[in-house]
């Protein structure tokens, strides 16, 4: 039995799409949280440096703890997508399992 | 002159190398194909949860902000190097085993900036004169807060399929 290409490829993209979008969706709620705190605690630093209540070394101390974790925000980002990505392949291979398990006549997809 | 019984053996000749040829593609691919069958076929992307990870930085986390609230409610508390030896110490194992883990790199890289964040509120702590600004404190637990939040939420993210935790309110100022 010959294997619809065009058909597979539908198939898969409508398992992935809905996929990649909710996990977007999930992690672009998170970004907004944290650096919403983040945001918040540079505007801080800068009234704080402003008023006295810190020093110009402290303040630059601090930014760069933010800095650091803003990179930690970004690294869970990346690894989010990854995961979102490796559910999406997964979720395509699974709908054309049976199809093409079924034209090549053993289980080539788990 | 070519004769035709020679153009026909060439012809045939040509055809048997083209069938062992393809006879030949056909063989590697099966056998590609055949062990992605047997391994599974399914993609993984990063590694797995893991709960000493977890439980580790949470555990980072409570001292820390045990160290924070002391601070912040005795702010004459005076620089306590036990404490960031103490931290550094369960940072350094952590960030070995996940090192350690397969597919681990992104948290291996948070637990480095975490110890960076650490070290740098170290030096903050230890140069500030008492009693040490709140803001100080203040600023300090809200970047290690949000590493910590980052690195729970992939590494409970690596359940797949457990929802990740809700993050903590950001503190009224």
């Amino acid at each position: 039995m010959a294997l619809d290409v065009e058909g597979l490829a539908t198939q898969m993209l409508g398992a992935a799409l809905p996929i990649l979008k909710k996990n977007a969706q999930n992690a672009r709620s998170f970004a907004r949280v944290e650096f919403a705190k983040i945001a918040q605690t540079i505007v801080s630093i800068a009234d704080q440096l402003a008023t006295g209540e810190i020093n110009q070394q402290q303040a630059v101390l601090l930014l760069s703890m933010q800095t650091s974790a803003s990179r930690n925000v970004l690294l869970t980002l990346q690894g989010l997508a990854l995961l979102a990505v490796e559910e999406a392949i997964n979720a395509a291979l699974g709908v054309v399992k049976t199809v093409v398990n079924t034209a090549v006549g053993f289980s080539l997809i788990a | 002159m070519v004769s035709c019984g020679s153009i026909l053996d060439l012809y045939r000749f040509r055809q048997q190398l083209r069938a062992q040829r393809l006879a030949i593609c056909a063989a590697l691919i099966a056998a590609v194909l055949g062990t992605l069958a047997l391994s599974g076929c399914r993609v993984k992307a990063i590694g797995d949860y893991d709960d000493a990870i977890d439980n580790g930085i949470t555990d980072v986390q409570q001292r820390a902000e045990l160290y924070f609230s002391r601070l912040q409610s005795t702010p004459s508390t005076p620089f306590d190097q036990n404490f960031y030896d103490d931290i550094n110490s369960r940072l350094a194992v952590l960030k070995s085993r996940a090192s350690s883990l397969p597919m681990y790199p992104i948290i291996v890289e948070q637990i480095g900036n975490l110890k960076t964040e650490f070290d740098t509120f170290q030096k903050l702590d230890k140069d500030a004169p008492r009693p040490i600004q709140s803001a100080i404190v203040r600023d300090a637990e809200s970047a290690v807060t949000v590493s910590v939040e980052s690195i729970l939420t992939l590494e409970l993210a690596l359940k797949r399929g457990v929802t990740r935790p809700p993050t903590l309110p950001t503190k009224n100022k």
